[in-house]
């Protein structure tokens, strides 16, 4: 992202008062007032941030280091909630579950999005607009409520997938069981997903100027590497940015197992993904300090990923 | 979540250029059959779950289970079914309840996100102040924290302060939107121009006159997108209301329609099925038809900045 600072660029002969100045820098008073009403501009956003995101953590980190018991009430515990956490077998399979969900389900939405995209640029399929329309229509959709969808048209028996899984002779099908589960959920997170994903990159690929493809064609190069060498290039921030985007938002996977559970509670346990550890711990248990713990350890995670993949962007010059 | 591309004020129809005719590819003859029938594959798998959603809101339970799933079946029960979830059939609590404070919820924290991202944005595309870099970058940076660290930390600081159950305690945080800010400082940068708002300066108008003069007209397109982005984030948000609400009266249509589907799984005493699914259609009903309206504010470039839990 750019930064660029421009505002050192004001014509300097510009004062407060009346016509124009001598030419002589900005007072350093006006330069003051102009910098509070900058100020003044951000601050309604800095205090809600400051009450709603930075005052909550603050308070979570400080919860988290202190343990309350039944008897003898709440008292200074240092990491032990830590300790219990990173120590806690449950949490560690959610995290790896996850990872083993974010693994899958990463490359399939963005190679989707990747292929459809691509296609609709160059024209390949026919109805491209009505399709683009269409896929982008689960973004619509709350997760809630594909979620129930879905639920049903798995449903063991009577989900009618279900029953045309077991046409195709696939041996009683259970797509809730401990086996299916995972893939289950890829599923539903692919149709919420890819159509947003591919958007995006269709709109990269719009903007990539049309005079670089026609000289490519000119030269007799064949659409595959018109992709590979023109388009892909081109689209590398943009898929970086969503490849890492797709990968937060499955690390903090949580709506889709949460419903699903509704349906099949054995399907989905305790620790399934780390923020149900953090839900189930806190507000289901009421555990709250070990949550606020779990969920501190959450957010350095994914904050953790988040940065290298920043600083790895940088490395390579996409951001400057 | 960093966002790469600036949105640009008006899209530049001429850069695109007219489309390159799919013949000059030298692609083989079969292959745009083949991709017109991929696509339309991958678009049966998008429409399915919705067809389904329609067809059996007008079933009754037995037969969402036994009739086929893709064809309506009798009797046709879609009016006595959108009723059912105007009355507190399940005992989970009224859907109208939930499809309101939905909508205030939404409106609310979307145009209040849009103020305040508005302002901001403006704050530090226009005026340089000690600490304005570092200040952005750290605002920036709160995009790194996951939803659920931070709706946990809010229901401990809202036990604390008395704030579970307020309806305050779900639209103040779904304010801050540091994804708008940056949308909103990039737009403006871009689309309003110093030398008109110097102009005004040098007419006499204040700074707070030049920003709602000069700066609000001229940032409207941005702040659309930004105004439609907050709205479909509240409006799809189930974590946070699940946390900090505690009575279903207060309940967003996510988290209402997550415990009628408990309430549907778990007890066989009423026909809940068909009211659940009827009431999936109708939250999403709403949702199709702003983006369907408002497609063009849902461009690629704008959508890069909008992340949802």
């Amino acid at each position: 992202m750019s930064m660029t600072q421009d505002h050192e660029v004001r014509p300097a002969a510009v004062t407060e008062q009346h016509g124009v100045a001598p030419i002589r820098p900005r007072s350093s008073r006006s330069r003051r007032r102009a910098e509070l009403t900058g100020f003044a501009f951000v601050s309604p956003f800095l205090a809600i941030l400051t009450l709603f995101m930075l005052v909550p953590i603050g308070y979570a980190i400080y919860s988290s280091l202190y343990t309350t018991k039944l008897i003898g009430g709440t008292s200074y515990s240092g990491l032990a909630n830590y300790r219990t956490v990173l120590g806690s077998g449950e949490f560690w399979s959610g995290v790896e579950r996850v990872s083993l969900f974010a693994v899958i389900q990463v490359p399939l939405t963005v190679g989707l999005a990747l292929f459809f995209a691509v296609i609709f640029d160059a024209g390949l399929s026919r109805f491209g607009r009505f399709f683009r329309l269409v896929y982008f229509m689960p973004f619509a959709v709350p997760a809630v409520v594909a979620s129930v969808m879905w639920s049903f048209l798995l449903l063991p028996t009577f989900g009618p997938y279900t029953r045309l899984a077991k046409t195709l002779g696939m041996h009683n099908p259970n797509f809730f069981s401990s086996r299916l589960i995972v893939p289950t959920i890829i599923a539903i997170v692919v149709w919420e997903w890819t159509g947003y994903n591919m958007t995006i990159l269709y709109t990269a690929l719009k903007a990539i100027p049309s005079s670089l493809t026609e000289a490519a064609i000119l030269d007799g190069a064949p659409f595959t590497t018109i992709v590979r060498r023109i388009k892909l290039p081109m689209l590398r921030p943009a898929l970086v940015m969503l490849c890492f985007l797709n990968l937060v938002g499955a690390l903090q996977l949580f709506t889709e197992p949460s419903i699903l559970s509704a349906f099949q509670p054995q399907a989905v346990s305790f620790g399934f993904t780390p923020s149900l550890f953090v839900y189930n711990t806190a507000i289901g248990s009421a555990e709250y300090n070990l949550g606020a713990a779990a969920a501190v350890i959450l957010g350095l995670l994914i904050g953790g990923i988040s940065v290298a993949s920043v600083s790895l962007r940088r490395r390579s010059g996409e951001l400057s | 979540m960093t966002v790469m591309t600036r949105p640009t004020p008006r899209r530049r129809k001429a850069k695109q250029g007219p489309a390159i005719p799919v013949h000059l590819y030298g692609l083989p003859r079969g292959a745009t059959v083949a991709a017109t029938v991929l696509a339309t594959l991958f678009a049966l798998f998008i429409l399915a779950p919705i067809l389904w959603l329609v067809i059996n809101a007008t079933k009754t339970q037995a037969n969402v289970y036994q009739s086929f799933g893709f064809w309506f079946a009798r009797p046709f029960r879609l009016w006595p079914n959108l009723k059912e979830l105007f009355t507190n059939a399940s005992g989970a609590g009224v859907y109208a309840r939930w499809l309101a404070n939905t909508a205030i919820y939404a409106a609310l924290g979307g145009v209040g996100a849009t103020v305040l991202s508005a302002l901001a944005g403006y704050g530090f595309s226009r005026y340089g102040f000690r600490g304005s870099r570092s200040l952005f970058g750290l605002i920036l940076s709160t995009l790194l924290i996951p939803i659920t660290s931070i709706a946990l930390p809010l229901y401990l600081v809202y036990a604390k302060v008395g704030l579970i159950n307020s309806i305050w305690g779900m639209i103040l945080p779904s304010m801050v939107a540091p994804v708008g800010v940056y949308l909103m400082r990039t737009y403006i940068d871009s689309a309003v121009p110093r030398e008109l708002m110097d102009a005004a300066r040098i007419d006499g108008a204040g700074e707070l006159k030049v920003f709602l003069r000069i700066g609000v007209p001229l940032m409207m397109p941005g702040a659309v997108t930004v105004l439609l982005l907050s709205v479909v984030a509240v409006w799809n948000n189930y974590f946070l209301p699940l946390v900090i609400f505690s009575r279903n009266s207060s309940y967003p249509l996510t988290v209402g329609l997550a415990s009628l589907s408990h309430a549907a799984e778990t007890g066989s005493k009423a026909q809940l099925v068909p009211v659940l699914i009827a009431g999936g259609l109708v939250t999403i009903v709403p949702l199709i038809i702003l983006f369907l309206l408002l497609e063009k504010y849902f461009r690629g470039d704008a959508l890069q900045g909008s992340v949802t839990g």
